[in-house]
C-alpha cells in the first residue's frame, strides 16, 4: 500500500514538473511579454529602453533558461508579484483556494446525495416513468454547457425574480462577523452551487443507476429476498452498499471535471475563485499569477484524485494496490 | 425487436443481417431516434445556411448600429448610408434609367424645391417627408415600380430580433448552426484519427510502449480540461515556430480551436482501441496473417480497425457533443472562434453584460448547444446499446 503512495506521489511530481514546463513555454508564446505591456502604456519610451529592460529581466534569453530561473526562484519559495494586482501571489492565491475549496466541495456533495438517490431509485426500477424522467434530466445535466447554466440561473434569480445577488463573493464593504458573515457568503453561493451542482449530477445519476442495476442482479440479492427480508433492508443494507464501492471511482474522476465546471462557472458569476484567477491572469497576461494558480490547482485536482483512490482501496477489501 | 420482425424472420427462415439487428435494435431506443431527426433538421439547416439568407434576403453580417436590440418579430428600417448606398447603386447599374426617372418626376412636379439632377433621387427617398415620395410611385411606370421594390427591401423584418451590432439573431444562429456542427465534427474525426493512431500502437506493440503510452492517457484523462485549453488556446499562433505560418489566414481561429480541442479529447478513443485491440490480437485470424507474412500497417488496418470500428462509431457520436461543448465554452471566455465568424459559443460572449436587456440573446444559443449535445449524447447512447453484443437480443 505504502509503496503504492509513493509511486502515485512520485507520479504526481513528475506530471507538475512536465505540466509547470508546457505552462511556461505556453505562456511565453502568448501575444506580449511584461515589457512589451510596460511600453505600450508608455509612450515615451524608446526601442532602446525595451531592449534593457528586457535585457535587465532576462527576457531575451531562450523560454528554458527563463523557466530554470522561475524554477529556481519556486522551489525557494518565491512565487513572484501579481502585475495587475500588485501584491505578492502567495498573498492572493491563499483566499481564492479557500473559496474555492468551498463551491466545489459543496457541490460535489450535493450532486452526490442528490445523483445518488435519484440515480438509486431509478436503477430500482428500470424502464418505469421515474426512471425515464431521471435519464432525460440526467442526459440534460451532461449536455448543458456549464456557463450558460450559470447566465440562465442569473437570468432567473437575480434579474426576473431578484433573491440572489448576479455575482461576487462576499457584499462589498460589510464587515460582518460569525454567523452573519456566513450568511452573507452563503447568499453568494446559492447560484454557483446551484450550476455546478447540476453538471455535475447528471454524471451521478447514470452511474448509480447503472450500478444499481447491476447489483440488484447479484445472487446474493435474490437470497436475501427469498429468507424474507425487508424490501427496504434488502435494497439499501445489501445493494446499495456494494453498488457504492465503483461510485468511488467515478468521483475521482469527476475531480477535473468539478474543477473545469469551476473555472467557468466563477468566471460567470465573478466569483473570487481559483479558477476565475487562472482565466483573468491569463487574459490580462499576468503571468505569476497564470502560472501559480494554474499549478496550485491542478496539484488540487491531483491529489484529489489521489486521496478518492485510495478510498476505493480502503472501502473494497478485495482491492490491494501493489 | 418487435413481433412483425419476429414474423418476417421466421417467415422467411432466413438470418438477419449485422446491420439489420442493430438498426432494429437502434430505432428501439427512443430518444436516440429523437436525437437523430434533430441532427438531421439541424445539419440541413446549416448545410443549407446561405440559401436561407438568400431567400429571406437577410445578410447575418449586416450591421445596423441605429438598430441594436430590437424585440423579436420586429421590422426595422435600413440607416440612411445604407439607403444612400443602395440608391447610388441603383443609378450606377442604368444612368439612363434614373435620368427617365428625373425628367419624368420633373415633369409631374413631384418634388417642389430645386434640386440639381445628382441630388433628386436622394432627395426624394431619403427625406422625412412622404409625400414626394408617394406622388412619385403614383406616376406608374417600368422605371419607377423598379425603384419602388428597391425601396420596399429598405426594412427587413427579423423574426428573433437583432444583437449588439444590429444584426438579425436568426440569421445569425443559422450560421452559427453551420460553424457549430461543422466544428464539432471535424473535431470528432480528428481525435478519433488521433485516438486510433495511439491507441493502436499501445495495443498492437505493448511491451514499453504500451506502458509509456497508457501513463500518458491516464495522465492527461486526470487533468482537468478547461484551463489546459484555456492556455493553449491563448498562444499567439504566429510566435510558434514552424507550425506558426502554416496557419496563417481567415479561419486561424478555427483551426487553432479545433488543434487545441483535438489535443485533449483524443484519449478515450486511444484508451478503447488499444482495449479492443489487446482483446483482438490474440485472436486465431491475426495468427494467421501473421504467418501469411502479412505487414504491421497491414493487419492493423484491414484485421485490426474493421473489428474497432462499431465502438469507435460510439465514441465518436459521444465526441462531436463534447466537442460543441469545448467549443462553446472557449469561444464563451472570448478565446475561442473569433467574430465576425458566428459560433453559438462566441454569440453567447457579449450576451452575459446584456441579460437586462436583452434575455434572450443569452438564451437561445445555449438552448440550441443544449439540444445538439444531447441529442448526440442520445444516439451515442443508442449505437452503444444496439452494437453491445451483451444486449443483443436475437
Amino acid at each position: 500500500m505504502s509503496a503504492y503512495i509513493i509511486r502515485r506521489v512520485i507520479q504526481v511530481i513528475i506530471m507538475m514538473f512536465v505540466l509547470s514546463f508546457i505552462c511556461y513555454y505556453m505562456l511565453s508564446l502568448m501575444p506580449g511579454d511584461p515589457v512589451d505591456i510596460l511600453a505600450s502604456s508608455n509612450p515615451k519610451i524608446t526601442t532602446g529602453d525595451i531592449e534593457r529592460l528586457k535585457a535587465l529581466y532576462g527576457l531575451d534569453k531562450p523560454a528554458y533558461v527563463r523557466y530554470g530561473n522561475w524554477l529556481n526562484s519556486f522551489i525557494h519559495g518565491d512565487f513572484g508579484y501579481s502585475r495587475t494586482y500588485r501584491i505578492p501571489v502567495m498573498e492572493l492565491i491563499g483566499p481564492r483556494l479557500f473559496n474555492t475549496f468551498i463551491l466545489s466541495l459543496s457541490s460535489l456533495l450535493l450532486s452526490l446525495v442528490l445523483g445518488v438517490a435519484i440515480g438509486v431509485y431509478a436503477g430500482l426500477k428500470p424502464g418505469g416513468k421515474f426512471d425515464y424522467l431521471a435519464n432525460l434530466c440526467a442526459y440534460a445535466g451532461i449536455s448543458t454547457p456549464a456557463f450558460w447554466l450559470a447566465i440562465v440561473l442569473i437570468i432567473l434569480f437575480s434579474v426576473a425574480v431578484p433573491i440572489f445577488p448576479a455575482g461576487g463573493t462576499i457584499t462589498v464593504g460589510t464587515n460582518l462577523q460569525g454567523f452573519a458573515a456566513w450568511l452573507d457568503r452563503g447568499k453568494y453561493l446559492v447560484l454557483p452551487i446551484l450550476s455546478l451542482t447540476a453538471l455535475q449530477a447528471g454524471v451521478f445519476v447514470r452511474f448509480a443507476r447503472s450500478s444499481m442495476m447491476e447489483a440488484m442482479g447479484y445472487d446474493f440479492i435474490r437470497t436475501a429476498r427469498a429468507k424474507g427480508l425487508n424490501r427496504r433492508v434488502v435494497v439499501w443494507k445489501h445493494a446499495f452498499r456494494n453498488a457504492l464501492i465503483p461510485l468511488l471511482t467515478i468521483v475521482a474522476l469527476s475531480m477535473s471535471n468539478l474543477f473545469s465546471g469551476a473555472v467557468l462557472t466563477e468566471t460567470v458569476f465573478a466569483y473570487q475563485g481559483v479558477g476565475s484567477l487562472i482565466y483573468k491572469a491569463i487574459i490580462e497576461s499576468d503571468f505569476n499569477v497564470a502560472m501559480v494558480s494554474f499549478l496550485v490547482s491542478i496539484f488540487m485536482v491531483l491529489i484529489m484524485n489521489l486521496i478518492a483512490d485510495l478510498l476505493y482501496a480502503a472501502a473494497d477489501p478485495r482491492i490491494t494496490y501493489d | 425487436m418487435s413481433d412483425e420482425n419476429l414474423q418476417s424472420f421466421d417467415d422467411d427462415s432466413q438470418a438477419l443481417s449485422m446491420q439489420q439487428i442493430v438498426w432494429h435494435q437502434f430505432i428501439e431506443h427512443k430518444m436516440a431516434v429523437v436525437g437523430m431527426a434533430i441532427i438531421t433538421i439541424f445539419v440541413m439547416i446549416a448545410l443549407s445556411a446561405p440559401m436561407i439568407s438568400k431567400i429571406t434576403g437577410i445578410d447575418p453580417e449586416k450591421q445596423n448600429i441605429f438598430k441594436r436590440y430590437q424585440k423579436p418579430f420586429s421590422t426595422i428600417e435600413y440607416s440612411q448610408d445604407d439607403k444612400e448606398a443602395a440608391i447610388e447603386k441603383f443609378i450606377e447599374e442604368d444612368a439612363e434609367r434614373s435620368q427617365r426617372i428625373i425628367a419624368a418626376a420633373r415633369s409631374a412636379n413631384v418634388l417642389e424645391s430645386e434640386v440639381t439632377d445628382e441630388d433628386f433621387l436622394f432627395e426624394i427617398i431619403l427625406s422625412e417627408d412622404k409625400s414626394a415620395q408617394n406622388r412619385l410611385w403614383e406616376l406608374k411606370s417600368q422605371d419607377i415600380s423598379e425603384l419602388e421594390s428597391l425601396c420596399s427591401r429598405f426594412t427587413s423584418f427579423h423574426l428573433l430580433g437583432t444583437d449588439e451590432l444590429g444584426r438579425d439573431v436568426l440569421m445569425r444562429l443559422v450560421f452559427g448552426t453551420r460553424v457549430s456542427i461543422a466544428f464539432g465534427i471535424m473535431v470528432a474525426l480528428a481525435s478519433a484519427f488521433l485516438g486510433l493512431l495511439i491507441g493502436s500502437l499501445a495495443g498492437y506493440y505493448g511491451g514499453w510502449i504500451d506502458s509509456l503510452l497508457s501513463r500518458f492517457i491516464d495522465a492527461l484523462l486526470s487533468l482537468p480540461s478547461i484551463p489546459l485549453m484555456i492556455i493553449f488556446a491563448a498562444v499567439d499562433i504566429s510566435k510558434i515556430p514552424f507550425v506558426g505560418g502554416m496557419l496563417e489566414g481567415e479561419n486561424q481561429s478555427v483551426l487553432k480551436l479545433s488543434i487545441v480541442i483535438a489535443l485533449f479529447s483524443w484519449m478515450t478513443v486511444a484508451r478503447l482501441v488499444r482495449g479492443s485491440i489487446l482483446s483482438i490480437k490474440e485472436r486465431e485470424f491475426i495468427l494467421a496473417a501473421k504467418t501469411l507474412g502479412a505487414r504491421d500497417v497491414s493487419i492493423i488496418l484491414s484485421h485490426i480497425v474493421p473489428n474497432v470500428i462499431s465502438p469507435l462509431l460510439v465514441a465518436v457520436t459521444l465526441n462531436v457533443g463534447n466537442s460543441i461543448l469545448s467549443e462553446a465554452a472557449l469561444s464563451f471566455l472570448g478565446l475561442g472562434i473569433q467574430p465576425p465568424t458566428p459560433s453559438w459559443g462566441n454569440m453567447l460572449f457579449n450576451a452575459q453584460e446584456l441579460i437586462f436587456e436583452a434575455p434572450l440573446l443569452a438564451i437561445l444559443p445555449g438552448l440550441l448547444i443544449l439540444l445538439t449535445v444531447i441529442s448526440f449524447n442520445f444516439v451515442g447512447d443508442g449505437l452503444q446499446n444496439a452494437i453491445d453484443p451483451k444486449s443483443i437480443r436475437r
